[in-house]
């Protein structure tokens, strides 16, 4: 069995997004699309060396969706109706496309709703059922203020990511936007059994 | 200058964050889809929904937008053809 390895690993948050200039289209992005764009991005990975229908994408969102929802949702009385641009955001896979159109990915993807999604296990059968070479491995965090105070959890914004392959360097060093490794962990532990 | 080319320029760029680009950088002229600011189909109906919300302009049809959403400056001439500046 080929060895997999962890190739580079990244984490950002909420502020590191809002400073980041990803080209003229990334300020239009919802902030869990541009976490994880950006996270993707902080991998350093270069996507040209790469067959680029045989990358996944293997995204974990914890709130899915529900953050850009309720935007959504609050503009609904506003006049001309609520924004157009935000209703294309109204699907907890959106970043999965934005990764892909930013890198012109077209492996498989998948994702993944919840806490202790799994991701990285789902990340690491693609690549050993032979699906893909390689894959990106995402989580995002993202519970604004406004979904915090309805589903009762502390409000959180970053992102990480994981680049595994079958083979390579091994994981890089941090760097500038890695500011908190606690993601990573999310993604590197287990789920945890229904007990 | 026109003033309400200048104030849709402004608009523009607020309205789709876009990113190192002045409301002075964008040409009269210059076409809003496809090259330059990269606008697409869905920013074309931001563009209906913020033409009701600032100007009380109802697009019911986007073919009867189409003309309209060629430049910044047919974009004016609609806005003041429809007696809304």
């Amino acid at each position: 069995m080929d060895k997999l390895v962890v190739a580079a690993a990244s984490v950002v948050s909420e502020a590191d997004a809002r400073a980041a200039r990803l080209g003229t289209r990334f300020g239009r992005l919802d902030l869990s699309s541009r976490l994880a764009l950006l996270a993707v991005e902080a991998l350093g990975v270069d996507f040209d060396a790469l067959p680029r229908d045989r990358v996944g994408i293997c995204l974990a969102t914890r709130a899915g969706s529900l953050p850009t929802d309720i935007d959504y949702w609050n503009g609904r009385d506003a006049p001309g109706g609520p924004s157009p641009t935000l209703f294309a955001y109204t699907l907890p896979s959106a970043a999965i496309g934005e990764i892909a159109i930013r890198h012109r990915l077209t492996g498989p993807s998948l994702c993944l709703v919840g806490e202790n999604t799994g991701a990285l296990a789902e990340a690491v059968l693609l690549i050993r059922r032979g699906e893909v070479e390689a894959c990106l491995c995402v989580e995002c965090n993202l519970v604004t203020p406004a979904l915090a105070r309805m589903i009762q959890l502390p409000p959180a914004a970053r992102a990480c990511a994981l680049f595994l392959q079958r083979s390579g360097d091994g994981l890089r060093a941090l760097r500038e936007n890695d500011r908190d490794v606690e993601s990573l962990c999310v993604l590197l532990c287990p789920p945890k059994s229904a007990t | 200058m026109n003033p309400l080319v200048n104030e849709l320029k402004a608009k523009i760029v607020a309205l789709f964050k876009l990113e190192d680009v002045s409301p002075d950088q964008i040409d009269d002229n210059a076409p809003l889809f496809g090259a330059g600011l990269e606008l697409d189909s869905i920013d074309a109906l931001e563009l209906v929904v913020m033409l009701e919300r600032d100007y009380g302009i109802v697009i019911k049809d986007i073919e009867e937008g189409r003309p309209a959403f060629q430049s910044v400056r047919t974009l004016a001439e609609f806005i003041r053809a429809r007696g809304s500046s």
